[in-house]
């Protein structure tokens, strides 16, 4: 699943560290993220739409264009 | 670089509690391995062999290792994020499978007198292994 959350840290210029912290999740779950090699939980999902006050099908893309109107 | 700033902030309470669980289960082996060592005979890592062990230090052992490890990975599963618990329980599934296709397929060529007698701590090795590498691929990939 494609995913902008390494775009959206860095507008706000945070490390993938400070990412985790804000998060309470390890560096290398928000790396892992970041490079699709794990999706993460429908919780962890949430928490990031918050942070970054967005919903999640801003954030996340699991290529399946218009779903959302089926 | 980026990835690299604010490398020395505190500790959050869910680090703390993970470094916390790692620490106490090294901890625990290496002092009974330790130990155990020490209180073998015949020079090399006599830790692996099947020697004979006092009963007092195989009963404290025994309670050392239960409790230990109990107590460890009670705080460990408190303080992993979903990636890593992810990451153990695809590792513990793969430890599973590597002893469910080793342990009977051994059994069955000793019964025909085409291999030595199984040995628990070589099974426990190995699905131990198995799980530690799937872990760190899982985890630092």
């Amino acid at each position: 699943m494609n995913n902008k959350l390494k775009v959206l840290r860095a507008m706000r210029n945070w490390s993938q560290a400070e990412l985790a912290d804000r998060l309470d999740v390890s560096r290398q779950a928000v790396n892992a993220i970041e490079t699709g090699k794990y999706d993460p939980s429908l919780p962890l999902a949430f928490k990031l739409a918050r942070l970054f006050e967005m919903p999640i099908e801003e954030i996340f893309d699991d290529g399946h264009e218009g779903s959302d109107n089926d | 670089m980026t990835e690299t700033r604010n490398m020395k902030r505190p500790m959050s309470p869910r680090r703390k509690r993970y470094a916390a669980g790692i620490g106490l289960a090294l901890v625990v082996g290496v002092v009974l391995g330790a130990v155990m060592q020490r209180g073998e005979t015949g020079g090399g890592l006599t830790i692996f062999s099947n020697a004979p062990l006092t009963p007092g230090f195989a009963t404290g052992a025994a309670i050392l290792w239960i409790v230990g490890m109990i107590v460890s990975l009670a705080i460990y599963h408190r303080a992993v994020d979903d990636h890593e618990e992810r990451a153990y329980l695809w590792a513990g599934l793969a430890a599973w499978y590597t002893f469910t296709l080793s342990a009977p397929t051994w059994w069955v060529l000793h019964r025909a007198s085409l291999a030595p007698a199984p040995d628990a701590m070589l099974l426990f090795a190995g699905a131990l292994a198995v799980n530690l590498i799937v872990w760190l691929w899982l985890k630092y990939r």
